[in-house]
C-alpha cells in the first residue's frame, strides 16, 4: 500500500519539478522587481517630500494591514473589471512584487534613518550632490542595518508565493494539493512539499542569522 | 468597470460579513493563546543546556520558519485523518495557526531573554540566587516587557494568516468575501469589504502596540511579584 | 604556610583561550583587611576578583574563600556567594525594581528573611548610604553615584563577610565619586574584609592596609599604600603611577 503510494508519487516527479520551478521563478522575478521598487520607495519615503512620504506610508499600511490572499483576489478578480486583462501568473507577480516592495521599503527606510545625521552633514559639507550623498555615504552605511531583515524578507516572499496556488497557479503547494487527490497520503505528500520549500528557504534563514550575528558583533565593538 | 459597484449588496451581505469577522476574531484569539503556550514551551526547551530538549525545539522552529503556512495547513488537513484524527476544519485551522505562530513566539521570547544585559545575570549570581530564582525574579520580568510589542506584531501576522483558513472552507471573514464573489459574481464588493474589515483589525492591533510601547517606555514596570 | 586568610590564592592560573590572564597568583587577604588592586587596563584585575565569587572559574592552583575551596564538589557555590558582596563597575541594579526592592530581593528570596524584617533593614541601609529619600525610586530615576550607593546597600543587605568592588567609581562623573568613596570608607571602618579594584589613591591611603599592583596577569608588587605610592619598586609600577598621577 505504502509502496504503491511511493511509486505513484515517484511517477509525479515531473509535475513536482514543474511546481518547484514555478515557485522559484515566481519568487525570483518578484524578488528582483520588489527589491528595486522597494529601495526606490524607501529612498522616497525618507526624502524631503512630506506628501510623497505620507502617500507611500499609507500604501504600505494598506498592504501590511490586509492578508496576502485577499490582495491576490483583489488583483486577480478586480483588475479585469477595470479593463486590465491579466492571467494568473501576471497577477501573482504583481501581488508578490507589490508585497515585497512594501516590506522592503520599510526596511530600507529604517536603515537610512539609522545613519547618523552627522554623516549626511559631513557629506553636505564636502559638497556632494543629493544622489552622491545617497550612493556614496548613506546607502553603504544603511546596508549594514538593511541586509539581515532583507534576507529574512526574501524567505517570507518565497513562502508567501505558496498563496498564489489559490488562483490556480501550479506552484509547489498546488502540486501537493493535486497529488494528494490521487495519492491519499497527506502526511507524506505535504512532507515532501515542505521539504522542497525547506531546501530553498533554510540556507537563506542561515544567511540572515549569520548576517545578524555579524552585525551584533560589530555593534558590540562600538559599544565598548 | 466598477461604476456599478453595489453598496446595496454589501449591506445585504453585512450579517454574513459580521459573522465572518466575529469568527476571525475569536479563532485568532484562541490561536494566539495556543501560540503563546507553544512558544513558551519551545523557548523553555530552547534555553536548556542539554541537547535533549534543545535540539528538537530548534529543529521544530527551523522547520516551521522554512516552510509556508499553507503547506503546513494542508499537511495537517490532509494528514491528520491518515493518523485517525478526523477533526472539524476549524479545529485543524486553529491547530495550524497555533503551531505555526508558536515557533515565531518562541523566537520572540528567546530574543527578549537574550536582550537582558549580562550584568543582570551576574548581579543575580553574585547575590547567591539559583538559576530558577534569577529567571523568575530578574530575567523574566524584564524580558516580558521587551516582548510585548513584537508579540503584538505577531498577533497582527496571525490575524492576516487566518485568511488562509478560507482555503479549507472555514467560514471566517475571507470566506464571506469569497461567497459574495462567487454567489453574485461581485468580487469587488466582496474583497474590498473584507479588506476594509482586516484593516480595521490591523489598526486596532497597531494602536495597541503603539500604546503598549509608549506605556512600557515611559512608565517603569511595577514589580510583578 | 598553613595559615589561611579569608581569601587565599595559591598558585592560581587562568586562561581565556590562549591568553594567560592570571599567572601564578598567590595572595592572602586576612579577615578585616582592605586590599586595593590596581594596574593597567587588561592586566587581569577584574578577572582576579571575579574568580573569588566564581563569576570566573580558575584552571589550576587553589582558591580558598572563607575556608571553602572553590571547585571542590563539597563547596556550595550559591551558599558561598551569599557571604560575598560584589559591586560592579556598571552597578547592574535591577531596572524593574525600586531601590528598596533591589536591596531586599536577595535577602527575602535567598536568605529567606521575612519581608517586613528585610524591608526594615533595607530602609536602614539605604539611610546609611544617604538615600533615605530614594527608597521608592527606580534606578533610571537615580544618578550614577546614587545607583552605585544602592548597589552597595544591596550587597550589605546580605550581611556578607567579604565585599568585592570592581572599579566602583570609574563609570561615575567626577563630582559623584566622593559620595561613593565615603560610603566605602564607612564600610571599611566597620571591619569588612574588602578587595577593591580602583585607581583612587586617596581611598587607598585612607583605608587600605595593602596595595597590590598587577601587570599582564601577574602580581608585580605589593605593599602598604605608603610604600607603594611613595617608593614604587619596579619600573612598571613607576610608569603606571606616573600615568595616573598626571590626571
Ligand atoms: N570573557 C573573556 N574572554 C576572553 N578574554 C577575556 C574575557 N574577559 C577578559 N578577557 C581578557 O582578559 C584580560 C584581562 O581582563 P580583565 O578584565 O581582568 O582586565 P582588567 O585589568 O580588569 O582591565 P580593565 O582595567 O580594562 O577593566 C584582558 O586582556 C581581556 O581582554
Ligand atoms: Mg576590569
Amino acid at each position: 500500500m505504502i509502496w504503491q503510494q511511493v511509486q505513484s508519487l515517484a511517477g509525479s516527479y515531473p509535475l513536482a519539478l514543474r511546481g518547484l520551478g514555478m515557485t522559484v521563478v515566481l519568487s525570483l522575478i518578484s524578488l528582483v522587481l520588489g527589491t528595486l521598487l522597494g529601495f526606490g520607495l524607501g529612498i522616497l519615503r525618507t526624502g524631503g517630500n512630506r506628501l510623497i512620504s505620507a502617500a507611500i506610508g499609507a500604501w504600505v499600511d494598506l498592504i501590511r494591514g490586509t492578508p496576502f490572499l485577499v490582495q491576490i483576489f483583489l488583483i486577480f478578480f478586480i483588475l479585469p473589471e477595470l479593463g486590465i486583462e491579466l492571467d494568473a501568473f501576471t497577477a501573482g507577480i504583481i501581488a508578490l512584487t507589490n508585497l515585497a516592495a512594501c516590506f522592503i521599503c520599510e526596511i530600507v527606510a529604517a536603515g537610512i534613518r539609522s545613519v547618523p545625521t552627522g554623516q549626511v552633514e559631513a557629506a553636505l559639507a564636502s559638497g556632494l550632490s543629493r544622489s552622491q550623498r545617497m550612493r556614496q555615504v548613506v546607502l553603504p552605511q544603511a546596508m549594514r542595518i538593511v541586509l539581515p531583515p532583507l534576507v529574512g524578507q526574501y524567505v517570507l516572499l518565497i513562502k508567501d508565493s505558496s498563496v498564489v496556488s489559490a488562483i490556480g497557479l501550479t506552484d509547489l503547494t498546488r502540486v501537493g494539493w493535486l497529488v494528494v487527490q490521487r495519492v491519499p497520503n497527506g502526511l507524506l505528500v505535504f512532507f515532501l512539499v515542505g521539504l522542497g520549500y525547506f531546501i530553498v528557504c533554510y540556507p537563506l534563514i542561515m544567511l540572515a542569522r549569520r548576517l545578524e550575528q555579524r552585525m551584533g558583533a560589530a555593534h558590540g565593538e562600538v559599544q565598548l | 468597470m466598477l461604476e456599478n459597484f453595489s453598496f446595496r449588496t454589501i449591506v445585504e451581505y453585512l450579517p454574513l460579513f459580521g459573522q465572518g469577522l466575529v469568527t476571525t476574531v475569536w479563532l485568532s484569539l484562541i490561536s494566539f493563546a495556543g501560540a503563546l503556550a507553544v512558544g513558551i514551551v519551545l523557548s523553555a526547551m530552547n534555553l536548556q543546556r542539554g541537547w535533549l530538549f534543545r535540539v528538537p525545539a530548534k529543529a521544530y522552529i527551523d522547520a516551521v520558519r522554512a516552510t509556508p503556512l499553507l503547506a503546513q495547513l494542508y499537511f495537517l488537513y490532509f494528514g491528520l485523518p491518515r493518523l485517525g484524527f478526523v477533526l472539524p476544519e476549524l479545529v485543524v485551522g486553529i491547530l495550524a495557526l497555533s503551531l505555526n505562530s508558536g515557533a515565531y513566539v518562541a523566537e520572540i521570547i528567546r530574543a527578549g531573554i537574550l536582550s537582558i544585559p549580562r550584568g543582570q545575570v551576574e548581579a543575580g549570581v553574585a547575590s547567591g540566587m539559583t538559576y530558577v530564582q534569577r529567571m523568575r525574579l530578574v530575567i523574566l520580568p524584564q524580558a516580558f516587557k521587551v516582548t510585548i510589542p513584537p508579540l503584538l506584531g505577531q498577533a497582527i501576522v496571525l490575524v492576516k494568516d487566518s485568511a488562509l483558513l478560507s482555503l479549507i472552507s472555514v467560514a471566517e471573514l475571507t470566506r464571506a468575501g469569497q461567497l459574495l464573489a462567487s454567489d453574485r459574481f461581485m468580487p469587488a464588493e466582496g474583497f474590498i469589504t473584507i479588506a476594509a474589515f482586516y484593516l480595521l483589525l490591523y489598526y486596532c492591533l497597531k494602536g495597541l502596540a503603539a500604546l503598549s510601547g509608549r506605556w512600557l517606555g515611559l512608565q517603569p514596570a511595577r514589580s510583578s511579584t | 604556610m598553613t595559615k589561611t586568610g579569608m581569601i587565599d590564592f595559591r598558585g592560581v592560573n587562568k586562561w581565556f583561550g590562549a591568553l594567560n590572564v592570571l599567572r601564578d597568583i598567590t595572595l592572602s587577604v586576612e579577615p578585616r583587611e582592605v586590599v586595593v588592586v590596581c594596574g593597567p587596563s587588561g592586566s587581569g584585575k577584574s578577572t582576579l576578583i571575579r574568580c573569588i565569587n566564581g563569576l570566573e572559574t580558575i584552571r589550576d592552583g587553589d582558591l580558598v574563600v572563607d575556608g571553602q575551596r572553590l571547585g571542590d564538589p563539597a563547596t556550595n557555590m550559591t551558599r558561598l556567594r551569599t557571604e560575598i558582596g560584589f559591586v560592579f563597575q556598571s552597578f547592574n541594579l535591577y531596572p524593574h525594581k525600586t531601590a528598596l526592592e533591589n536591596v531586599t530581593l536577595a535577602p527575602i528570596h535567598v536568605r529567606k528573611i521575612p519581608r517586613a524584617e528585610a524591608e526594615q533593614a533595607g530602609r536602614e541601609l539605604l539611610a546609611k548610604v544617604g538615600l533615605a529619600d530614594k527608597v521608592d525610586a527606580y534606578p533610571a530615576q537615580l544618578s550614577g553615584g546614587q545607583q552605585q550607593r544602592v548597589a552597595i546597600a544591596r550587597c550589605l543587605g546580605m550581611r556578607p563577610k567579604i565585599m568585592l568592588f570592581d572599579e566602583p567609581t570609574s563609570a561615575l562623573d567626577p563630582e559623584m565619586i566622593s559620595e561613593v568613596l565615603d560610603v566605602m570608607v564607612a564600610v571599611a571602618e566597620e571591619g569588612m574584609t574588602m578587595m577593591v579594584v580602583t585607581h583612587e589613591m586617596g581611598f587607598a591611603r585612607k583605608v587600605a592596609q595593602r596595595v597590590v599592583f598587577m601587570d599582564a596577569g601577574a602580581i608585580v608588587e605589593s605593599g602598604t599604600p605608603d610604600e607603594f605610592f611613595s617608593h614604587p619598586k619596579t619600573d612598571r609600577s613607576r610608569a603606571f603611577l606616573s600615568k595616573i598621577l598626571r590626571h
